[in-house]
């Protein structure tokens, strides 16, 4: 379920604990050998430094430091000789050894270094896997050359096509196609009809039921009245370019019967859900913290630990709070159902359920446990992590990079004389402009950075792995994309710029330090003259 | 033949775990359970029948084929392929190994982007061998 450059993120990081862990082990089995150095035979001190040697030599090359691994295989097996013939290695030998383990920790410790720099590349790689592709069809008038410009900016391949018709001969297929109602005709509608056809989004002079019908009827999935309103129109674009890709739901099934939960899980991955037994109660933590579920459905009388029992202890949890929990039992007794209920739990399914009920009641409850998860942490007008989950979120990142010891950035935004724009064009507009940023950050940024409303005006996006010269570049970009958007008010078009400070998350730093340092770089920003990023020294 | 999905990986060095896990759930697309030596993984098999073990050779405790030895002994474990895991290999010792019952012998370190492959490989060999 996860893209290559999920997996290449999760190997980075990986990696880099790795490293850290290896410099202190070669630090370590430097001490050792050169302690055998000054001994007569050490039988257990040689098998510490043959087993440390051992370990890296297994492991090393697993974690993109081969060529150290290989080295130690080599003093390995001297390190095996020595053992073999009980003799005591000569010192000279010996301190060789030594000195290779202090190569191999400087080379290393370039390694971790250079690994820094390297890392700060995926910088550049833009967080789209490859571009929605949208063909609009028209013409060069500034009206419709406006919107694939503005289109352009949020990150989509557009192309104005002026003949429609050659949509339907092979060639790039595009995902999207945005078309004016009046060119339409039955031949070009019937392209969308099939399952799996671009998606059409119709654009109209006028507005009104009928003509919103017709659209419906001409395969239409989504309809826009001039002057349109760009970032709707790219939200809708970014829903309907995602809907092949959304997430499948997650469940976690809690059972001890094994074949019994196999089989539901079967029957759930059949119709998409990726779903994951747990026949042991107490694995159910790590399962939940891999598997991260929509749903948990649990059997009520498992050895050991029944399912109440089981929901209560999740519920001593904040963190899997917002899990709904769905018995599934074969208990027919209403009071004890009633009991398991008021424990803790959400749901009941009663065993024995039909594979075609439980897909569809999982499903529903899945889907509206995610929109209310979604509705819960997001900002309704940008769909962005509101203030209180973007702290969490925060402090989550914050001890990551100081555990990983990566560098880290941390971005305030806030957008140029928003007050005027409120007063001069109202606060529709002003909430367009919100929203234009929003989606710019968004589609701007990479998957693994966060990006939330921090309030009115003020957003905050948070970069792991990225240092302050990365973001600040990264930013200046942003800021330029976003001062050349052209804003549409009625008929009038204006354009608007933000400031940004950015600050790095320290090594001993707390999340409220580094927003203060950001939101002061910001300010910098502000009376330096708005419309540039300004850097913070540092958050310590 | 049945398709390879859950894997029992037996290993004492948490950063190979770490790295074993992304290379066999998320590139590899197992579910896989983790222990960290041959008395733990005899524990979690008391519940949990996976299609295939993954086991490091050398393990404090309860090393691989010691642990392969109370894996055979007992007949429902016994059929479950398993596939050890060393950094030295040797041809002599691919061969022991073999002729105490290993279904294969895979080199440490490995390459976590074609470690789900090579295991693949190894399920489907077993399954074509009968």
């Amino acid at each position: 379920m996860s893209t290559p450059e999920e997996v290449q993120e999760q190997l980075a990081a990986l990696r880099a604990n790795y490293q850290i862990r290896l410099n202190s082990d070669l630090a370590d089995l430097h001490q050792t050998a050169l302690e055998l150095s000054e001994s007569l035979y050490d039988h257990v001190r040689l098998k510490t430094l043959r087993d440390g040697l051992h370990r890296i030599s297994g492991s090393a090359g697993s974690f993109g430091c081969a060529s150290i691994g290989l080295r130690c295989r080599d003093y390995e097996q001297r390190t095996q000789m020595w053992l073999d013939s009980s003799a005591t290695p000569e010192a000279a030998r010996m301190l060789e050894l030594c000195q290779g383990l202090s190569v191999l920790k400087n080379e290393l410790e370039q390694m971790i270094k250079g690994g820094g720099e390297a890392s700060a590349a995926d910088v550049d790689v833009p967080a789209l896997d490859s571009p929605v592709r949208i063909s609009l069809v028209g013409n060069e008038s500034s009206e419709h050359r406006g919107i694939a410009d503005a289109l352009e900016g949020f990150g989509y391949a557009v192309t104005l096509d002026s003949n429609p018709k050659a949509l339907a001969q092979g060639g790039a297929r595009p995902d999207v196609v945005i078309a004016d109602y009046q060119s339409l005709d039955p031949e070009l509608s019937a392209l969308f009809e099939p399952k799996g056809a671009p998606a059409l989004i119709l654009l109209d002079r006028t507005d009104s039921f009928d003509r919103r019908l017709e659209a419906v009827r001409h395969h239409a999935k989504g309809y826009f009245v001039y002057p349109i309103d760009i970032p709707r129109l790219e939200a809708r674009i970014r829903r309907l370019a995602s809907r092949h890709t959304q997430d499948p739901y997650r469940v976690v099934i809690v059972d001890d019967d094994a074949e019994l939960s196999e089989h539901f899980r079967l029957v759930l991955e059949g119709a998409g859900i990726d779903s994951r037994v747990v026949n042991e109660p107490s694995h159910i933590v790590a399962a939940l913290r891999d598997h991260l579920p929509d749903i948990l459905i649990v059997d009520i009388n498992m050895p050991g630990c029944s399912g109440p029992e089981l929901a209560q202890v999740l519920r001593l949890d904040d963190d899997w709070l917002k899990v709904p929990i769905i018995y599934l039992s074969a208990e027919t007794d209403q009071d004890r159902r009633a009991l398991a209920m008021r424990q803790a739990g959400d749901d009941f399914l009663a065993k024995p359920i039909g594979d075609s009920e439980l897909v569809n009641a999982i499903k529903v409850r899945a889907q509206r446990s995610r929109q209310l998860s979604e509705a819960l942490e997001r900002d309704g007008l940008t769909g962005l992590m509101k203030h209180a989950a973007l702290k969490e979120q925060l402090e989550i990142e914050v001890s990551r990079a100081q555990r990983m010891d990566a560098p880290a950035s941390v971005v305030m935004i806030d957008i140029d004389r928003f007050k005027s724009i409120n007063d001069t064009y109202g606060h529709a507009t002003g909430d367009y402009v919100i929203r234009l940023l929003a989606n710019l950050l968004r589609r701007r940024l990479r998957k693994l950075d966060t990006v939330g409303r921090y309030g009115g005006e003020e957003f905050v996006a948070i970069l792991p792995n990225c240092s302050l010269k990365d973001a600040e570049r990264i930013f200046n970009e942003i800021r330029l994309n976003f001062s050349q958007l052209d804003c549409v008010a009625g008929k009038e078009s204006f354009r608007v710029s933000f400031s940004a400070g950015i600050a790095p998350i320290g090594p001993s730093s707390h999340g409220a330090q580094v927003l203060e340092a950001a939101d002061q770089a910001m300010y910098e920003a502000k009376t330096g003259g708005r419309n540039q990023v300004r850097v913070a020294v540092s958050a310590d | 033949m049945t398709e390879l999905k859950s894997i029992l990986h037996v290993e004492d060095d948490p950063s190979i775990q770490a790295v074993a896990r992304v290379a066999l759930e998320t590139v590899g697309g197992f579910e896989v359970t983790g222990c960290d030596d041959g008395q733990h993984a005899l524990e979690t098999l008391a519940g949990f029948k996976p299609d295939l073990i993954l086991m490091d050779v050398m393990m404090p405790n309860l090393d691989g084929p010691s642990t392969l030895k109370r894996l055979q002994a007992d007949p429902e474990l016994s059929r479950i392929p398993v596939v050890f895991m060393t950094a030295k290999i040797q041809p002599a010792e691919v061969e022991e190994y073999r002729a105490i019952g290993a279904a294969d012998v895979l080199e440490k370190p490995f390459d976590p982007m074609t470690l789900a492959d090579r295991l693949k490989r190894i399920w489907e060999d077993v399954h074509v061998d009968p």
